[in-house]
């Protein structure tokens, strides 16, 4: 049986310990935090230890920023990279797993107007490199592992399958940085979304959970026994991070959520 | 299609493992029928058999509803959806993506949209000609008993109920050739045991196809010892050709090889109470399903059962005979429902004789383990196989023979675990032969790997 997270923005209360006793009430198993820039995350350090200390599971984090460390701009990636290092920082010191983040979102999409990309895709694989490589190994001095997700091609140019990340992660080659897999863009991207986490089962780390329209996983139509079978297959150890938008009254689609992936073979 | 022959989307095989029926072994099973998917239906396998075949995705789609329900439910509707006008399910449905010379016979040699025009084969896809024995009534409903509200709010029963009614209506009309109600099989691979000893007298009288006019694809992946002879495949070649010249015509008396074989027979019966059973959920009248099975399960006890074997011989319809060889086939009717106590008193006495030796063997052998052609590594004269042990264990659970049945399940899945999910393995050690990561030997594992007591009542 996998064990389930929801994002904190998704669960009622005002505090991490408030959101905790919905989620467990709910049958969660953790709650995945998000982490905004300018070291927003740093700064809750002593929130989150007491969140800790009051018996709060938080394994992972996910970014919520509008740079990323594949962003063209020099000076965002580097404030990308050092937010995302902070990040990992922070997610270890409070016993965690790791941090999640894509190459770029909302950046570039090879798909829309004026559809050229401004840098060579040669250019984006060194830094994207250059990037994992400076953020994988400060992720294993810290003990963690760094996430990184492909998006579908409308919010990324760069990595959008699993088997772009995988060929990033094996020149990388640290064990630290794996790859997060997210249902809801693998739906979009993946010729077969099973047969892609076969595929590249040593590199999976993460997967985040949300349905074809993005909404809470039931709400669309995924074949999610076939997703979870794939998962269960590859003897998949980490959580089922629900990251999604609500659709129904938003209280009852979050806790509907653990329920629906039980029913669904998780 | 979205994956082709030898494309890498496979992950790295199963493997060998080691806890029978347990997490490992579902696992197992799952990357196997997860890598052998292809978009549309399962290939049985990436190697040996890259297309669809007929029984092999009705055995599939029973393991599959338990991993997926709604690609199970596509696996059947990919499969009718190659069905021809006068209701057969083609043995084959081949991927056009696939190279001709993956496989033999290939596409251009059944030439199903020019040869099968007049019997209603689809302009495409190409098919076989030929059928192989009707488990899909059996498997549609038992997938859809895996999820009935997956299945409703699909329209599955719906949409399969008058395309399966069809095949069986094919079956019991233009294949009656013997004029006695039981349905003929007119090639030695439409009941899906090729290589069978029973085949060899009906087999003697057909001239084979001269050795330089085909070649055998099934070589470049099997070992030779293990599959049929040159001859015999030769005999093969010439039977198709000829059933091919004719348009695919069933007509009494017009075929060289005409024989009644128990287990398809008992397989269309077992499929008839199942389309019964969907006739009564789509509120449909199943009366004609009814008296269909009850005639047939008649002309099988008439025309098959003999007493002095304690099992269903085949009827030569050319030669007007029982043949004299004891196969596998012979005890698939366990599957029957209402069969007399002295049949199946002696089938399941049978099976414990020295003819099979359930009690010692590892499965049940695919022939007679003291008949003169018993060969414990080739193609059906020894060797068994997972989906006639399925069949044979669902049987013996029917009658309350329970310890048999649960014998058999722990034999089941340990030699499937251990053989990596082999095509077949040898009847005494269980030793995986033939291709490995097979995909109805995961299917089955996958379904047996589930404690009895929660299968569903179909029986």
């Amino acid at each position: 049986m996998f064990k389930t997270a929801a994002q904190e923005q998704l669960l009622p209360g005002d505090t991490l310990q408030q959101k905790w006793e919905f989620a467990q009430a709910a049958g969660y198993d953790a709650i995945e935090l998000r982490a905004k820039g300018d070291l927003h995350f740093a700064s809750r350090l002593p929130e989150l230890k007491q969140a800790l200390a009051d018996g709060v599971v938080m394994p992972t984090v996910c970014v919520e920023m509008l740079h990323f460390f594949g962003a063209f701009d020099p000076d965002l990636r580097r404030d990308a990279i050092a937010q995302m290092k902070s990040q990992l920082t922070v997610i270890a010191e409070i016993g965690g797993r790791g941090a999640q983040t894509p190459a770029s979102y909302g950046m570039f999409s090879t798909r829309l107007p004026p559809f050229e990309a401004p840098r060579s895709a040669e250019e984006d694989r060194e830094v994207l490199l250059a990037g994992l490589t400076e953020l994988g190994e400060h992720a294993k001095r810290e003990g963690v592992q760094l996430y990184l997700e492909p998006l579908n091609r409308y919010e990324d140019h760069m990595v959008n399958r699993l088997e772009q990340a995988a060929d990033l992660l094996a020149t990388v080659g640290l064990d630290s940085v794996k790859i997060g897999i997210d249902s809801y863009h693998m739906n979009i991207e993946e010729a077969d979304p099973a047969a892609s986490i076969l595929k590249y089962a040593d590199y999976i780390g993460h997967a985040q959970v949300s349905d074809s329209n993005r909404f809470q996983p039931g709400a669309g139509h995924l074949d999610w026994p076939a997703w979870l079978s794939a998962l269960h297959a590859i003897s998949y150890d980490g959580y089922l991070a629900a990251e999604c938008r609500l659709t129904g009254d938003p209280v009852d689609a979050v806790r509907s959520i653990p329920g629906f992936l039980r029913g669904a073979g998780a | 299609m979205t994956a082709l022959l030898g494309d890498t989307v496979v992950g790295p095989g199963a493997g060998p493992t080691t806890d029978p029926g347990g997490a490992g072994l579902r696992r197992g099973a799952a990357r196997v029928l997860l890598g052998n998917w292809t978009g549309t239906a399962t290939v049985p396998s990436r190697t040996l058999y890259p297309h669809q075949w007929s029984w092999d995705s009705a055995f599939i789609a029973i393991g599959l509803r338990h991993l997926s329900v709604r690609r199970a439910q596509r696996e059947l509707e990919t499969l009718l959806g190659a069905q021809w006008g006068d209701g057969r399910i083609p043995h084959i449905v081949f991927n056009p993506s696939v190279p001709l010379d993956a496989y033999f016979p290939s596409p251009d040699f059944w030439q199903s949209s020019r040869a099968g025009r007049a019997a209603g084969a689809p302009p495409a896809p190409e098919t076989s000609g030929i059928v192989q024995p009707p488990v899909h009534a059996l498997a549609a409903w038992l997938v859809h008993e895996a999820d009935p509200a997956e299945s409703a709010r699909r329209g599955f029963l719906a949409r399969v109920y008058p395309r399966l009614a069809a095949w069986h209506r094919y079956l019991t009309s233009r294949r009656d050739l013997g004029g006695h109600g039981l349905a003929a099989t007119v090639h030695p691979w439409e009941p899906g045991m090729d290589n069978s000893p029973c085949w060899e007298t009906p087999l003697a009288r057909i001239e084979p196809a001269a050795p330089g006019s085909f070649r055998r694809a099934d070589l470049d992946h099997g070992a030779a010892a293990d599959r049929p002879t040159d001859l015999d495949y030769g005999r093969y070649v010439r039977l198709a050709v000829d059933y091919r010249e004719s348009g695919y015509t069933d007509r009494a008396g017009t075929h060289a090889f005409a024989v009644e074989d128990p287990a398809v027979n008992a397989l269309l019966i077992a499929g008839e109470h199942a389309l019964a059973r969907i006739a009564l959920t789509l509120g449909a009248d199943p009366a004609e399903h009814h008296e269909r099975a009850r005639t047939l399960t008649t002309a099988l006890v008439d025309r098959l059962w003999d007493p002095a074997s304690g099992m269903f011989l085949v009827r030569d319809l050319v030669g007007g005979e029982l043949i004299p060889e004891r196969s596998v086939s012979g005890l698939i009717p366990l599957i029957v429902p209402g069969l007399p106590a002295p049949i199946t008193d002696s089938l399941v006495a049978t099976l414990g004789s020295r003819h099979f030796r359930t009690d010692a063997t590892a499965l049940v052998p695919s022939y007679d383990l003291a008949g003169h052609a018993f060969d414990r590594s080739r193609y059906w004269r020894g060797p068994a196989w997972f989906n006639t042990a399925w069949l044979i264990e669902r049987g013996l659970r029917q009658y309350g023979a329970a310890e048999q049945a649960d014998r058999l399940r722990a034999a089941f899945l340990s030699a499937a675990g251990a053989s990596g999910f082999a095509e077949y393995v040898d009847p005494y050690t269980g030793e995986g032969r033939g291709t490995r990561d097979f995909a109805w030997t995961a299917a089955l594992a996958l379904d047996l790997s589930r404690p009895p007591h929660s299968k569903e009542s179909t029986r």
